[in-house]
């Protein structure tokens, strides 16, 4: 388990910030020196502005598949034990394909001669097709679609615990469904959610690929900078110091969660 | 003792994974552009050579590069732009071609064996090349089109396609604003950056891999994007009329070299020498339709194919094509530009 650590976790995370201190040459080959260079650049008001859109993002796509995923997770989790094991595997079917041939679906769907323009226009719900993709709109839209069955799953574990008789009691003590869902469910739920939020969460600030794919590339998110510093701008060490801030925020966000959990136990 | 026998057979694991890498001798390992050596190619030079080919690719010349430098796959040719040909050169990471190896040389038209990144065609030999011009949907974009002036209106707001690519970006308003291309200083980019911020404010769409997606889609009206994408639309629909622009058009070649890490050098001429026979020239272009540098390989095109504007665009003057010089570290002050007007 150590040597596993070791090899996948401390040592790829140890490059990373040593080359964030190092400079490179024109074509782009690491130079070990040391310089804090990296880190003075990223603190551009640009940079942090990037990164607040990809949090504004994430945070986006976060309440939605909240708020979707709630019910739909609750439903699973009370529903027979036989109708439970398929809905779940409906759940899971969509990582059977890659996420890229999903989002391709999308743009299928979503383009201006696609198969909802031609829909709402056959049945003469608008006259001009509407222009849904490459937009703010499709980037979250394409984040929650992917990132909903992370919020799904671990709310529907804590569902499925959910102990019966403590909620019939508050229904014999006369409380009703909101209340026994304020005060009953929710709190009992809470572990799921919470991890829910830290699955859906930090994964969306970097993700990369949909918000290129679904928004044209014309807002940047912090995901596709770094990747971006990588290759086509010839910068490992700057994209190595954004890839640790990153991380810093994903340390801390982790440490937050945490500690509201501790707080909630107490 | 027991944990150091984890961190043994994780070490072990690691090796296997190493040595997992390494491909055979009798393999050729090809590192090349995605969506641009046919498979066929590959099958055929197998059949006749019995020599094994493998093929991983790349989206850009930068990656290539960094994918070189860390050292990974033993590549044995490789498929830079003209401008990564001339710094890979500078920095001796090229191998010297042995034209005795590669008779079939005499195919290539005579103006792609003197390109300035490499006279003579020393250390590499041009694949296929291309230009970046002006596509535009006839049936919605009232014309004329003929410069970027003409794509970059405020009609056109919302309706334009262009490479998500910064180099190519700030060489299309270096060119609009009358400044040589590889003159990439500081002041020169501070000189565009209000011409440039106007121009990306309408772009509703920034797609290297395959611009032609959304002009077939309809999302957009009008692009700058790759001939050979532009030739894919104009055979798809001739409503797609494709333009080089009037400021200045940039033009590319991308060549096949081998670096100079390379272990099967003999198998990668006996490769460069198969493709310039222009039977298999003809092979690539029924493909990739893009501009040939092979003059035998054009002799075998069709009336349709050589009359399509894109792949060979009516009243070409090639002396005045503009080419990319690599800008070295300055590609980084370009990338900040280009993503800090994104971002406005």
């Amino acid at each position: 388990m150590l040597g596993w650590l070791l090899l996948f976790v401390v040592v790829p995370t140890l490059m990373l910030v040593v080359i964030s201190f190092c400079e490179r040459d024109s074509l782009g080959r690491v130079i070990f020196t040391f310089s804090t260079e990296n880190y003075v650049r990223a603190f551009d008001w640009m940079w942090l502005k990037i990164l607040g859109i990809s949090v504004w993002y994430a945070f986006l796509t976060t309440v939605i598949c909240l708020l979707l995923g709630y019910p739909v997770a609750y439903f699973i989790g009370r529903s027979s034990e036989r109708v439970r094991g398929l809905l779940i595997m409906l759940v899971m079917i969509p990582f059977w394909t890659s996420f890229l041939v999903r989002t391709y679906a999308w743009i299928s769907i979503l383009s201006q001669e696609g198969l909802l323009n031609a829909a709402l226009t056959s049945m003469r719900i608008v006259s001009e097709p509407i222009g849904f993709l490459y937009t703010p709109f499709a980037v979250v839209l394409g984040l929650v679609y992917n990132f909903l069955p992370f919020m799904i799953l671990p709310i529907y574990t804590s569902v499925e615990k959910l102990d019966n008789s403590l909620i019939e009691a508050a229904y014999d003590l006369g409380a009703r469904p909101a209340r026994v869902f304020g005060q009953i469910v929710l709190p009992l739920t809470q572990p799921g959610i919470a991890a829910g939020i830290l699955l859906v969460f930090v994964p969306a600030i970097a993700m990369f690929a949909i918000t290129t794919l679904m928004g044209g590339g014309t807002n940047p998110t912090i995901g596709e900078v770094i990747q971006n510093q990588f290759t086509k701008a010839r910068n490992q060490p700057f994209g190595a110091a954004l890839g640790v801030l990153l991380l810093v925020i994903f340390i801390f966000s982790l440490w937050l969660s945490t500690k509201f959990r501790r707080a909630e136990d107490q | 003792m027991k944990k150091h026998t984890t961190l043994l057979s994780a070490a072990i694991a690691g090796a296997m994974l190493l040595a997992g890498c390494g491909k055979k001798d009798d393999t050729l390992n090809l590192f090349v552009w995605t969506e641009y050596v046919p498979q066929a190619v590959l099958d055929k030079f197998t059949e006749e050579t019995g020599i094994k080919v493998a093929m991983e690719t790349y989206s850009s010349n930068e990656e290539m590069t960094q994918k070189l430098f860390a050292g990974g796959g033993n590549y044995d040719l490789i498929q830079p732009s003209e401008y990564t040909v001339e710094a890979l050169i500078k920095d001796n990471y090229l191998q010297p071609l042995d034209h005795a190896k590669i008779p079939n040389l005499k195919n290539l038209a005579p103006e792609f064996r003197e390109m300035p990144f490499d006279p003579g065609n020393k250390y590499s030999v041009p694949w296929l090349s291309g230009f970046v011009g002006i596509t535009y949907n006839a049936e919605t974009i009232p014309g004329p089109v003929v410069g970027y002036s003409d794509v970059f209106t405020a009609n056109n707001a919302g309706r334009i396609v262009t490479l998500d690519d910064s180099r190519e970006l700030v060489s299309w308003a270096m060119t609009a604003s009358g400044l040589p291309i590889n003159d990439v200083t500081d002041e020169n980019l501070e000189k565009i950056k209000p011409l440039l911020q106007d121009w990306m404010s309408k772009i509703k769409v920034f797609d290297s891999d395959s611009p032609k997606t959304s002009l077939s889609n309809g999302d957009v009206d009008i692009g700058v994007i790759w001939s050979g994408e532009g030739a894919i639309l104009f055979n798809q629909n001739p409503k797609f009329q494709w333009v080089l622009p009037a400021e200045g058009f940039h033009m590319f070649i991308d060549s096949l070299a081998i670096p100079k890490t390379a272990k099967n050098k003999e198998m990668a001429e006996e490769f460069i020498n198969f493709i310039l026979r222009p039977d298999i020239g003809k092979m690539i272009l029924d493909e990739f339709p893009y501009y040939s540098p092979n003059a035998e390989a054009r002799k075998l095109l069709s009336d349709a194919e050589r009359n399509n504007p894109a792949s060979y665009p009516p009243g070409l003057d090639i002396t005045k094509a503009l080419l990319f010089k690599d800008v070295g570290a300055q590609g980084s002050k370009v990338d900040e530009l280009i993503t800090s007007l994104k971002v406005q």
